[in-house]
């Protein structure tokens, strides 16, 4: 049986190797950009008899900030290429079992650049949609 | 026994529990129709059971590792394999779990299958031989 809270790390770990971005297991009170940022939004049971497939569905929305806005699109247009050293594809991907923990995952999309607003600050961010076999 | 979702099947093949790489499981038994239709059936058609038959269908997760089911299948291609299910969610015999106990000859197997980004899955249908028994207990 996969433990969540380690799916997530596992997953923060991979994140973390993209050499700049920061990454959290949890959401942060205060993120501090460029971060990398780990969310479950649901979980789908029951995929085969027993509980043999269990299947989580994550968000992984990446903030870079506001300042220089030219210079943080394209560090987001880096994070959103399929490959290449900044790639959060390549890099979540880069231990597609988590060290053993999952059966498999996947990163299928990332629903393109926009603003958000983090207590009172705007930043650029790119959510990225990963799926794991559990 | 109250109705209920299905979500645990039990299903073995050859004494092996595969059933965690089991996302389905059907079993049909039919009897075949006899015709006795007469002169004096009064302008409709009369039939009686002739021989009983079955079929197992069942649709897996595909999972090449050793002794996981892919192997499974591969090796018995041709064969005449037992295969029981414990339906209710049960995992035993018994009155609201019956347990269907199956001889099927493995026909075909479809090793490799799927779209990219699917889930790889397989699915198999096989013939019924002998006679298919129930227990409750």
């Amino acid at each position: 049986m996969a433990d969540l809270t380690v799916i997530r790390t596992r997953m923060a770990t991979n994140l973390g190797t993209i050499s700049g971005l920061r990454s959290a297991a949890e959401i942060p009170d205060n993120p501090t950009p460029p971060i990398g940022i780990i969310v479950l939004e649901s979980v789908d049971y029951d995929g085969a008899m027993q509980g043999g497939l269990t299947t989580y569905n994550f968000s992984v929305t990446v903030i870079v900030g506001r300042a220089a806005e030219r210079e943080m699109q394209r560090k987001l247009d880096a994070y959103c290429q399929p490959t290449g050293s900044q790639s959060v594809k390549l890099a979540i991907e880069s231990d597609k079992t988590l060290s053993g923990e999952v059966y498999d995952l996947r990163v299928e999309r990332s629903s393109g650049m926009g603003s958000i607003t983090v207590n009172d600050q705007n930043y650029l961010a790119a959510e990225f949609t990963v799926t794991v076999l559990a | 026994m109250a109705k209920f979702v299905v979500t645990a099947t039990n299903v073995t093949m050859g004494g092996e529990d595969i059933s965690t790489a089991c996302a389905r499981a059907e079993l049909v038994i039919n009897a075949a129709e006899v015709e006795t239709t007469d002169f004096g059936s009064g302008g409709f058609t009369e039939v009686i059971g002739g021989l009983k038959s079955g079929t197992l269908s069942l649709d897996f997760h595909q999972d090449f590792g050793v002794d996981a089911v892919s192997t499974l299948f591969l090796d018995t291609v041709g064969t005449v394999v037992v295969f029981t299910l414990v339906a209710g969610n049960g995992t035993a015999a018994g009155t609201d779990t019956p347990l269907y106990t199956v001889s099927c000859l493995i026909t075909s197997f479809t090793p490799v299958s799927g779209a990219v980004g699917d889930l790889g899955t397989f699915s198999v249908s096989f013939p019924t031989t002998g006679a298919i028994t129930y227990a409750t207990s």
